[in-house]
C-alpha cells in the first residue's frame, strides 16, 4: 500500500477541481495505491482493512479471488466512509481508468456528505473499527477463540436485525447505532437482545460491537442504488464534459459501459441509478432549467426506496423497456420497490410482551422467510435471550408460529388468512 | 490514523480458518462424495477441487421454501462497502440460487478424511524397504541461522563454556550473558529415508455384461482405493489388465472405457496379472494390491477352478491383498464370489465384497481396506 505518486495527486486535484466547477461538494479524499490482491482483501473485510478477524471474511475473500481469476468480475475502486474519505486505487490500471475512479469517488465523497442517511455515521470508523478488532482480540484472549468465534456467529446470523427509522433520529452523540437509554424501535431486535437478554459482560460488548458495524454499514445497504447512480452520473458528466483527452474516449467508453451493461437488465444497481438521476435532470429541463437542483435536491433526502418509488415513472418505464402503460409501470416499480424496502431484508420488529419474553412478528411484505433459514436464526436468538422466543409470519396464506426453547423450534400453522399468500405470478 | 498495511496478510488466516471449516463440511458428508462422480474429473496430480455447499451462516431472509413460489428477492450480495464491481456479470444481485464453492484439497488430505471416517488403521508394510530420497531433519547446528532457528539452550552452554575458560563466571552470581560468537542454530542433515513401495494392480471384467453404472463404480472404488493407498505409500506404482475372454493390459484411461462384448474368462485375467508381478515386482521389494472386479458370471467351472488354482499358487504368495469386488449387473449371477469365498476362506490376504450400487461403496472401501495390510 502506498501514497499516490506525483502524477496521480496532479491527477485527483484536476478531478476534483472539475467536480467542485460543477456543484458537487466531497470532502476531503485520500487515495492508496494497492494491488488487486489487497484491494480484494480490503473489500472482503467491507473496506476497513484494520476489522477484526473472521471466517466470513475469509470467505468473502476467496469469492473475490476466484472471481477474479475466472475473470467474471473485477474491483476497480473501493471507497469508504470515513473523514477524510479512504478510497484505493488499482496500481496496474491505466490513467484514463484512474480518473474514471476518481471522477466515480467523487460522487460517493458528496453522496457521503450530502445523504440525509449519512448524517449520523461515525467519522472515524477507521479508527473505531481498529479498537474493536483490538478488542475482540482481548477478548479471544481471555475467553478463548473458539468460544469468541461461535458468539461472533451466532450474533452475524442477527446482525440485520437493526432498525432502519430509528437510524435517521438526531442523537447528538457518538456511536452508530441508537443509544440504549432511550426508548428502542420496535425494529431493533438486537438492541433489545442488548438491553433485555442476561448475557455476559463480555457478550454484551460483542453483541454491542457488531450492532454498531451493523448499523454503519445499514445506510450504504438503503442507498445502493443511489450512490453508485450518483457516482456513475458525475464520473460521466465530468468525463465526457471535460476530463477526457481525445485520445481516451475508446477506453473510457469501453470501461463505463462494461460497468453499466451485462445481463442483470434495470436491476444493475449503477445502471438503474444513473438512468434515473439521467431522468430527474431532464424531466426537470436539463441543465438549462432546473434539472441539476432537482438531482442535487434527490440525492440530499431519498433512498433508494423513495427514490424509485418517486422518480420511476411511464416515461421511464418505456424508454427502458419496463413497460409500456400504466399497469405495467406499477407492476415494474412494485417488484423494484419489493427488493429495496428494507435494503432486501425481511422486517423483524418486536411486539411488546413480558421483559423476559421475545415475541416477534415479521412484518408481511408478499414474501415468505426461508423456514430452515429462519428456525436456525431463532436457534441462534434463543441462546442469547435464554428464554422464549417466538415469531409470528406467514406460510402458505396461513399464519405461522415458530416457538424456540431450550429442546428446539416448533412450528404451529394457524387459520387461514384474509390475504392471500404470495401474489401469484411474483 | 494511517491506513496500516499487511491486509492481504491478515485475510490469509481468515481464508485458512474459513477453509478448516469448510472441510470439517466435507468430512460430514463424505458419504456424498464417495457415491457420487462429481469429484473424478476434478482430481489435478496433487489437488482435487470439490464443490461444498455454500457455508452459509442462517439469517431471516426471503425464500422460496421449496414450492416454487414466493418473491425471488435476490439476495443482499454485496451489503458493505461500495466495491464497484465492473464488467457487469457478476455484480450484485446475479448470483444463482445454489451456491457451490469450490475448494481445493490435497488429495493427503482426502484420504486423510476417509481414513478417519472409516476408521481405517495404517498399513504396516511388507518387505524390503528401498533407500530413497533423502529426508531433511534438523538435527545439527551451525553458527548462523535465522533467528527462528536459534538453539537456546547450546547458546547458553557455548556462553558458559566460554565463560569459565575466560575465568569470568562468578558462581554466586551466575548470570550469562551470549556473545555474538556463542550463538547456535539448529540445521538440517539430509538422511537417507528408507521408504516401502507398492503395486495397485486392477483387474477389471469388461464383458458385454458389465454395463456403464457397473464400470462407474469400479472406477468410484478405484478412486478411493488409489487416493488411500497413495497416503501411506511414497512410491506407487498402477497397472491395469482388462479381460473378457482373453486379457490385456491397457493404460488407465482404457481401463475405464473400454466395452468388449464376448465371454468371459476369468482365468485369464489372473495368469497375465501373474506373469506382471512376476516379471515386474518381485515380493521382497514390492507390496502388491490385487484388485478384481466382475459381475461373477464366468465362464466355466472349469475356469474357476483355473483361477483359484493360479491365485493360491502364483498371486496369493506375493501379495498383501487380493480383494474381489462383485458389481451386480442385470446379467451376472453372483456366482464367482461364492467360489472365492468357498475356496478361500480363512485366507486374510483375500477380502471379497459385493457392492449392489453405489450405497455399497463405502463399505466395499472399508472392508478392503479395513485389515491395514
Amino acid at each position: 500500500m502506498e501514497r499516490p505518486d506525483a502524477e496521480l495527486l496532479a491527477l485527483q486535484r484536476e478531478v476534483e477541481a472539475r467536480a467542485r466547477d460543477a456543484g458537487l461538494d466531497p470532502p476531503e479524499v485520500e487515495y492508496r495505491v494497492v494491488d488487486h490482491r489487497e484491494l480484494n482483501a480490503i473489500a472482503a473485510y467491507g473496506g476497513f482493512p484494520v476489522r477484526y478477524a473472521h471466517w466470513r471474511f475469509g470467505m468473502e475473500y476467496d469469492r473475490l479471488i476466484k472471481g477474479h481469476a475466472w475473470g467474471l468480475q473485477r474491483i476497480y475502486e473501493l471507497v469508504i466512509n470515513t473523514r477524510p474519505v479512504l478510497a484505493w486505487l488499482l496500481r496496474d490500471n491505466a490513467p484514463v481508468e484512474q480518473k474514471l475512479v476518481m471522477a466515480h469517488v467523487c460522487g460517493h465523497a458528496d453522496f457521503f456528505r450530502a445523504n440525509a442517511w449519512f448524517a449520523h455515521t461515525d467519522p472515524h470508523m477507521l479508527e473505531t473499527m481498529a479498537a474493536h478488532a483490538a478488542r475482540l482480540r482481548e477478548l479471544a484472549a481471555a475467553h478463548g477463540q473458539d468460544a469468541l468465534e461461535s458468539f461472533i456467529d451466532r450474533v452475524h446470523s442477527l446482525d440485520n436485525l437493526v432498525d432502519a427509522g430509528a437510524l435517521r433520529r438526531a442523537r447528538g452523540r457518538p456511536g452508530n447505532a441508537p443509544p440504549l437509554d432511550g426508548p428502542l424501535a420496535p425494529g431493533d431486535v438486537l438492541g433489545h437482545v442488548l438491553r433485555d437478554a442476561p448475557l455476559a459482560d463480555w457478550q454484551r460488548e460483542v453483541v454491542a460491537l457488531l450492532r454498531d458495524e451493523a448499523c454503519y454499514f445499514l445506510p450504504q445497504a438503503l442507498t445502493k442504488v443511489m450512490n453508485e447512480g450518483w457516482a456513475s452520473f458525475w464520473h460521466s458528466r465530468l468525463m465526457t464534459g471535460s476530463l477526457l483527452r481525445d485520445a481516451e474516449v475508446v477506453d473510457y467508453a469501453c470501461q463505463h459501459s462494461g460497468a453499466m451493461g451485462g445481463s442483470d437488465g434495470p436491476m444493475n444497481p449503477y445502471k438503474l441509478g444513473l438512468e434515473l438521476f439521467r431522468h430527474v435532470h431532464a424531466r426537470a429541463g436539463g441543465d438549462s432549467g432546473g434539472g441539476l437542483r432537482a438531482v442535487f435536491d434527490a440525492r440530499a433526502v431519498h433512498d433508494d426506496l423513495t427514490f424509485v418509488d418517486a422518480f420511476l415513472d411511464l416515461d421511464f418505464a418505456r424508454a427502458h423497456g419496463l413497460g409500456a402503460d400504466e399497469a405495467a409501470c406499477a407492476a415494474a416499480r412494485e417488484s423494484l420497490l419489493a427488493g429495496l424496502t428494507n435494503a432486501g431484508q425481511p422486517v423483524i420488529r418486536r411486539l411488546p410482551s413480558e421483559p423476559r419474553e421475545l415475541e416477534l412478528e415479521h412484518v408481511w411484505s408478499g414474501a415468505e422467510l426461508q423456514l430452515d433459514q429462519a428456525e436456525e436464526t431463532l436457534r441462534h436468538l434463543h441462546a442469547l435471550w435464554q428464554g422464549p422466543v417466538r415469531l409470528h409470519t406467514r406460510l402458505d396464506g396461513r399464519a405461522l408460529l415458530l416457538s424456540a426453547g431450550p429442546a428446539g423450534v416448533t412450528r404451529e400453522l394457524g387459520e387461514a388468512l384474509a390475504e392471500p399468500g404470495p401474489p401469484p405470478g411474483a | 490514523m494511517d491506513v496500516p498495511d499487511g491486509a492481504a496478510g491478515r485475510i490469509e488466516r481468515d481464508r485458512a480458518r474459513f477453509a478448516a471449516i469448510v472441510r470439517g463440511h466435507i468430512k460430514q458428508d463424505l458419504r456424498r462424495y464417495v457415491t457420487g462422480s462429481e469429484l473424478i474429473g476434478r482430481k489435478g496430480r496433487q489437488m482435487v477441487s470439490i464443490p461444498v455447499p455454500r457455508v452459509e451462516l442462517p439469517r431471516f431472509r426471503f425464500g422460496r421454501n421449496g414450492r416454487g413460489q414466493g418473491q425471488g428477492q435476490g439476495e443482499r450480495a454485496a451489503d458493505e462497502g461500495q466495491p464497484a464491481e465492473g464488467q457487469g456479470a457478476g455484480a450484485a444481485g446475479s448470483q444463482p440460487g445454489q451456491h457451490l464453492l469450490e475448494v481445493e484439497l490435497s488429495l493427503e488430505e482426502m484420504a486423510r478424511i476417509l481414513g478417519e471416517e472409516l476408521e481405517l488403521p495404517d498399513i504396516q508394510p511388507r518387505g524390503r524397504a528401498r533407500v530413497s530420497a533423502p529426508a531433511r531433519r534438523f538435527s545439527s547446528l551451525r553458527r548462523s541461522g535465522p533467528r527462528g532457528l536459534r538453539h537456546m539452550r547450546r547458546t547458553f552452554r557455548e556462553a558458559l563454556r566460554r565463560e569459565l575458560a575466560g575465568g569470568s563466571y562468578d558462581p554466586s552470581r551466575p548470570g550469562v550473558v551470549p556473545a555474538p560468537g556463542d550463538l547456535r542454530y539448529r540445521s538440517w542433515k539430509d538422511v537417507p529415508r528408507p521408504e516401502h513401495a507398492a503395486l495397485i494392480l486392477y483387474m477389471m471384467d469388461v464383458s458385454g455384461s458389465m454395463g456403464r453404472e457397473q464400470k462407474e463404480i469400479v472406477r468410484l472404488v478405484s478412486f478411493w482405493i488409489d487416493t488411500w493407498l497413495r497416503s501411506q505409500y511414497r512410491s506407487l506404482e498402477m497397472r491395469y489388465v482388462v479381460h473378457d475372454a482373453v486379457a490385456r493390459e491397457v493404460d488407465q484411461d482404457t481401463f475405464y472405457r473400454l466395452r468388449e462384448s464376448g465371454g468371459t474368462k476369468i482365468s485369464s485375467a489372473y495368469a497375465l496379472a501373474a506373469e506382471i508381478v512376476e516379471r515386474q515386482f518381485p515380493a521382497a521389494e514390492w507390496n502388491v494390491y490385487l484388485f478384481h472386479f466382475s459381475d461373477g458370471d464366468n465362464w466355466s467351472g472349469r475356469d474357476t477352478e483355473r483361477c483359484m488354482s493360479v491365485l493360491r499358487e502364483r498371486l496369493l504368495p506375493g501379495a498383501n491383498l487380493f480383494c474381489y469386488g462383485q458389481v451386480k449387473s442385470a446379467y451376472g449371477s453372483g456366482q464367482f464370489k461364492k467360489d472365492v469365498d468357498s475356496a478361500l476362506s480363512g485366507d486374510e490376504r483375500v477380502i471379497t465384497a459385493e457392492i449392489l450400487d453405489r450405497e455399497g461403496i463405502l463399505p466395499a472401501i472399508r472392508q478392503f481396506l479395513g485389515r491395514g495390510r
